[in-house]
């Protein structure tokens, strides 16, 4: 009897905390919480350049999911790497994005972000955004899914292009004619140059 | 006639020159199959989703490398380059013309003229371009769109100040629709043929530089400036275009391995996702 009770409460509360972080955040919330986080750094006059850079990367790490994005990158290739490629791969890849990522975000500093829809279907969602400029509106959207009960971005579609099926065509390209190696060292060599050159 | 060929180019292919790239194989396709991938998630992965039952609600998490379910809209543009060692001859080209020419002009256009109005110049322009807009609209059987292109040339030529100002969008919410020629022929099942890239205008394809010429032909900007006008009013349209841009093609240089190739399957995607909606 006990136990009968022991197990309905047992599983009733699995299905409500279940429901619960799954009704938690919608993916707009996600979304909103780092794009809004990452503005008011970038409002904010006390912090220096490389502060901003530093904490604004903390964002972009909780919220992108660079592994995913890596195998996305590689698609059929993904496979053909060891674990040890992979690891080298994902991390140089993830400094690229985020430098891409960061910087496209800051030249539109002082800008409002609309948020005109989103569309979920099961563990996966795009969360449409507006960046508002005085210039021109720029439709960013974001491939989300769902891992835990987090939302974590798997790519960014700006004006209609996916950055990651820019990369995997490129990288693709580079792959056929320079091998994997060639990819990893053109990578390094692109990191350098962005960290001797800032801003 | 090249001279006009050419003019007409550079309306309309540098606003996306800034953007991107294009585009692949034949020139008799479709894109109704892709239009599926590209935007919507697709069902069948939903289904799948589901039929995982009760285990995947109380185990949300997944493994680290299965996330196959993402893979649906893996849509791969691969853009047919029969001629890239041209291309990226004129690629290059255009970057020095970029940096040594056009830009340093910009620049000093930016520092002289307020944003305000340079914007109204370049709505101005982009006025006399709603002819193109409409016609486009009208002849891929969005007559919706068509409508509010209509619309939106009247409110803004009217109360707008002859285009200066857009209070179509500003006050009435009617937003502007890219719709050109080279899109039309694509919904006609014409495909990119090889690509392009044009002097000093960038990106572009076959049947995008074809539809110049039908762009060309409904355009206001060679009804109101003629001869040597329009060169004037072109170029003048361009450098007042790059003023108002926040430096595009300097960050994709700055983060491309291989610019030309990012460029390519930019203008591609950009091209495709204009083309599908």
């Amino acid at each position: 009897m006990l136990k009968r009770v022991l197990r309905t409460l047992i599983t009733g509360f699995t299905l409500v905390f279940t429901a619960m972080s799954f009704a938690g955040n919608s993916p707009t919330d996600d979304v909103r919480t780092s794009v809004d986080a990452v503005l008011a750094i970038l409002d904010n006059e006390q912090l220096n350049y490389e502060d901003k850079r530093t904490q604004i990367s903390g964002i972009v790490k909780e919220r992108f999911d660079f592994r995913a994005m890596s195998q996305r990158t590689l698609a059929t290739n993904w496979n053909k790497t060891t674990d040890e490629e992979k690891e080298k791969f994902v991390d140089l890849f993830s400094q690229l994005i985020e430098n891409s990522y960061v910087g496209k975000i800051e030249s539109y500093t002082n800008e409002r972000v609309d948020y005109p829809g989103e569309k979920v279907s099961g563990r996966k969602a795009v969360v449409e955004t507006l960046i508002i400029t005085s210039s021109a509106d720029i439709p960013v959207d974001y491939r989300l899914y769902q891992k835990g009960d987090k939302w974590l971005v798997y790519d960014v579609i700006i004006e209609g292009v996916s950055l990651i099926s820019n990369y995997r065509s490129s990288y693709q390209e580079i792959m056929k004619k320079e091998g994997f190696d060639g990819l990893l060292a053109k990578m390094r060599a692109k990191i350098d140059e962005l960290d001797s050159t800032p801003s | 006639m090249i001279k006009k060929l050419l003019l007409a180019w550079l309306i309309f292919i540098l606003p996306q020159t800034v953007l991107g790239t294009e585009s692949r194989r034949g020139f008799i396709e479709t894109y109704e199959d892709q239009s599926d991938s590209v935007q919507e998630l697709a069902p069948p992965v939903l289904e799948e989703m589901e039929s995982g039952g009760t285990d995947e609600e109380t185990e949300p998490y997944m493994d680290d490398d299965d996330l196959s379910f993402l893979d649906e809209e893996d849509e791969v543009i691969e853009v047919y380059d029969p001629f890239e060692t041209f291309n990226r001859g004129m690629f290059w080209f255009n970057d020095k013309a970029y940096f040594y020419v056009m830009k340093p002009v910009a620049k000093g256009w930016r520092w002289l003229a307020p944003e305000p109005l340079r914007i109204g110049i370049r709505n101005f322009f982009s006025n006399l371009r709603a002819p193109i807009r409409f016609v486009n609209a009208a002849l891929q059987g969005k007559f919706r769109d068509a409508g509010n292109e209509l619309t939106r040339f009247g409110v803004n030529s009217t109360l707008g100040i002859g285009g200066l100002y857009d209070p179509a969008k500003a006050h009435f919410g009617i937003e502007r629709k890219i719709e050109d020629t080279g899109q039309t022929l694509a919904h006609y099942g014409v495909g990119p043929g090889p690509y392009l890239v044009l002097p000093f205008l960038g990106p572009s394809n076959f049947r995008d530089g074809i539809g110049l010429l039908g762009d060309f032909y409904f355009s206001l900007v060679p009804v109101l400036f003629e001869n040597r006008y329009y060169w004037i009013a072109i170029s003048g349209d361009i450098i007042n275009f790059l003023s108002i841009d926040k430096d595009t093609y300097e960050g994709i240089k700055k983060d491309s391995l291989d610019p030309y190739l990012f460029m390519r399957d930019a203008y591609g995607q950009y091209r495709l996702n204009l083309i599908i909606h």
